[in-house]
């Protein structure tokens, strides 16, 4: 079972995605390109220290973690995490919010749609595509959310 | 030798001045033609009444500040552009002098509510939470996109299982009135037709089928109103500000009397003084449908106050179809509603006696004077599409007491609203002449009766009326008094605005464009219909969007 935020549980994310969207009819062509920056809240021990504060910022000092994933005709080619901004990667989207949403979205406490309508995680990008895609997207959200065992070393939410 | 731009855009309103600045940055040479004798359009401050007295004429209530891209892209506040946001937003004031009062505390609007129906209350701040959650991102899907279907936009709700996650956002709304969602969620008829009128002065009218699907997302931005120092006209230049510092020119005094089209291409206009302007890259049209395809594209010579052109037919010009032309003339459609204004120039605030209930309606920036429920609107609306007068139950807005500079010292500026007619039932639109000044009196008695120091000889130091016809006449883009620019009604929304044929922003005829009030999402200061044009024609030119920041 992988840890929440490593490279295997990005690898198991991933490979859930490949495997749930075979399983769609019309998928979209094209890529797209995801930017997840998460912020810390005080709160999630999994960004910028939780509730013992900033002794545990990132390796750039940034109290936020910013991943990227990339989707190509439906499939995720890969999902990594980055330091700082993104350089030259064009993005399509940006999904912005803090640490401990994010991190209840992971353990399928809350859910992500349930999130970005009440504001909770801010979305940017063409939200027509998103519209228009709606059952794909609710693949990547699902196996965000729900699909991988997922292991919490510094503690699950909910948080105390 | 003709003047040569990339990019030649037929009127200098928000949305015309808009484009321009953007496309401006963009490196493109970019020049703004305007009719009238400054830029703006409905962002016109007139000292209508006396020296010192600034009135807003067309747009005063700016609520889509901090929503709409622009306002960040273009710098606007580094510009110049300063808005006040009145923490008492908006009120009602009632026939027995109880009043109702929308702050930027919600907490405040709750307790407000809660002398009506503390069931209502409640209602409302579900409401407005859970809508103000999603404004940003319905405004991301919905305001600031080109548009898409409704049968797109309610099939993903579906997909998103909407309906089962939100109190009060469904597919249903769709075949919804504002009245029916009312109906539905709360009790007390004056919070009720608080929210109604709430509704109307952002060009809803609460009895109109299918508009239910926009009130959440009004109700999100309830507390969003916000005041333009210095005059509503300050936004226009601040926009022609930066259109001039990337390079772009504005033209005014220059009247569009046709489009040139070359085999199937714009590529240019005429002005009425024999001018001709080129366009290398792109033409867009950001006045009205009529004038754009019936007079610039060649089928009448002339376009009247009514919008319906003179009789002087040619034939039109290649591109067009006699079908499309047809259905300009037959299927666009216009508010059939408008708005009668008195401005005046005051020398006091006005003081209600619905202070006595509740002190902050004299601190309220835009009041609902008399509207008690949802059954005297219904009847209103009615008698207007009938041409009758309703009698008059205005709304009122005094801007000095948020911003001292648009009077004189020690002096208001004041406006009064009323729902109205643009054509009247016995003498048609030309009645307003005769009628416009008896009318204007009577909203003042109006006023007076709920701010009695008004009715004293010295309170009121002078008084202008501003009629539906006379909107017609100035802003000949507002066809019938519509400032709305078309219809606001379900079947001319989203990509359907104003045909679908014209919904996407894009004509028949190449390289011209539709870029203003009357392209989704519609009128009002939003800034959507430049904003999503831009994105099209980005997408044509091969332009880079810098302004998206995703």
């Amino acid at each position: 079972m992988p840890d929440i935020y490593t490279q295997p549980w990005y690898e198991a994310v991933k490979d859930t995605i490949n495997q749930e969207v075979t399983k769609l009819k019309d998928i979209p062509d094209g890529k797209w390109v995801l930017a997840v920056e998460i912020v810390a809240d005080g709160v999630s021990p999994y960004v910028g220290g939780g509730a013992d504060g900033a002794a545990n910022l990132t390796a750039t000092g940034a109290d936020e973690r910013h991943f990227l994933i990339e989707i190509s005709d439906g499939r995720c080619n890969w999902y990594k995490e980055v330091e700082g901004d993104y350089g030259d990667v064009e993005l399509s989207y940006r999904f912005r919010g803090p640490a401990t949403v994010f991190d209840e979205i992971a353990a399928g406490i809350t859910d992500p749609i349930d999130a970005a309508l009440k504001g909770a995680v801010k979305v940017r990008g063409d939200m027509r595509l998103l519209m228009r895609q709606a059952k794909h997207v609710k693949v990547l959200l699902e196996a965000y959310s729900k699909a991988v065992d997922t292991s919490w070393p510094k503690g699950k939410p909910p948080y105390a | 030798m003709h003047k040569r731009y990339d990019a030649v855009i037929i009127g200098a309103g928000h949305n015309g001045l808009t484009l321009g600045a953007y496309l401006a940055r963009s490196g493109l040479d970019v020049v703004v033609l305007e009719r009238r004798h400054e830029e703006g359009g409905g962002l016109c401050t007139e000292e209508l009444t006396r020296p010192g007295f600034l009135h807003n004429i067309h747009a005063n209530y700016h609520t889509f500040v901090d929503l709409a891209p622009p306002i960040e892209d273009l710098e606007l506040r580094k510009n110049g552009v300063v808005y006040v946001r009145p923490e008492v937003q908006m009120a009602s004031i009632f026939e027995d002098n109880t009043a109702l009062c929308i702050y930027t505390d919600l907490d405040a609007t709750v307790e407000s509510m809660s002398r009506f129906s503390p069931a209502d209350a409640e209602t409302f701040k579900r409401l407005y939470t859970e809508a103000h959650g999603y404004v940003d991102l319905l405004l991301g899907t919905l305001m600031f996109q080109p548009p898409m279907s409704i049968k797109e936009l309610t099939g993903a709700l579906g997909t998103f299982g909407i309906e089962d996650r939100s109190e009060f956002l469904g597919v249903k709304l769709r075949r919804q009135s504002i009245n029916q969602f009312l109906d539905q969620h709360f009790e007390h008829p004056k919070i009720k037709a608080h929210l109604a009128f709430h509704g109307a002065v952002c060009g809803y009218a609460n009895d109109v089928v299918g508009l239910a699907i926009g009130f959440p997302l009004l109700i999100g931005k309830i507390d969003n109103w916000n005041l333009c120092v210095g005059g509503s006209h300050r936004l226009a230049h601040a926009l022609w500000r930066d259109l001039a510092h990337h390079g772009g020119t504005l033209i005014t005094d220059a009247e569009v009397v046709s489009i040139v089209v070359e085999d199937g291409q714009a590529t240019g206009v005429r002005l009425s003084d024999g001018e001709e302007i080129q366009a290398t890259k792109l033409v867009a049209s950001t006045v009205d449908v009529e004038q754009t395809f019936l007079r610039f594209l060649g089928k009448t010579t002339g376009a009247s106050a009514d919008g319906a052109g003179d009789s002087v037919k040619e034939d039109a010009v290649g591109g067009i179809s006699t079908e499309l032309i047809d259905r300009v003339e037959s299927r666009i459609a216009h508010q059939d509603w408008t708005l009668f204004s008195v401005h005046l120039a005051l020398s006091e605030p006005p003081y209600y006696e619905a202070a006595e209930f509740n002190p902050d309606v004299n601190n309220a920036w835009v009041v609902n004077l008399g509207y008690e429920s949802l059954t005297e609107m219904n009847r209103d609306w009615q008698d207007i599409r009938a041409g009758k007068l309703p009698l008059p139950k205005p709304n009122a807005a005094v801007n000095s007491l948020f911003d001292t500079t648009d009077a004189p010292a020690g002096c208001y500026t004041g406006l009064l609203r009323q729902f109205a007619p643009f054509s009247l039932e016995q003498e048609g639109p030309g009645g307003w002449e005769i009628i416009g000044r008896q009318y204007a009196r009577q909203c003042i008695q109006t006023w007076e009766r709920f701010a009695p120091n008004l009715s004293s000889d010295k309170a009121v130091l002078d008084w202008v009326p501003y009629t539906p016809l006379e909107i017609s006449q100035k802003m000949i883009n507002m066809v019938q008094g519509d400032w709305m620019c078309g219809a606001i009604k379900l079947d001319n929304m989203l990509d359907q605005r104003p045909l679908p044929e014209l919904g996407g922003y894009k004509t028949p005829i190449g390289r011209l464009y539709m870029a203003g009030s009357t392209q989704h999402p519609h009128g009002f200061i939003t800034f959507g219909p430049a904003y999503n044009a831009l994105s099209v024609i980005a997408d044509d030119l091969g332009i880079k969007p810098w302004w998206r920041r995703i």
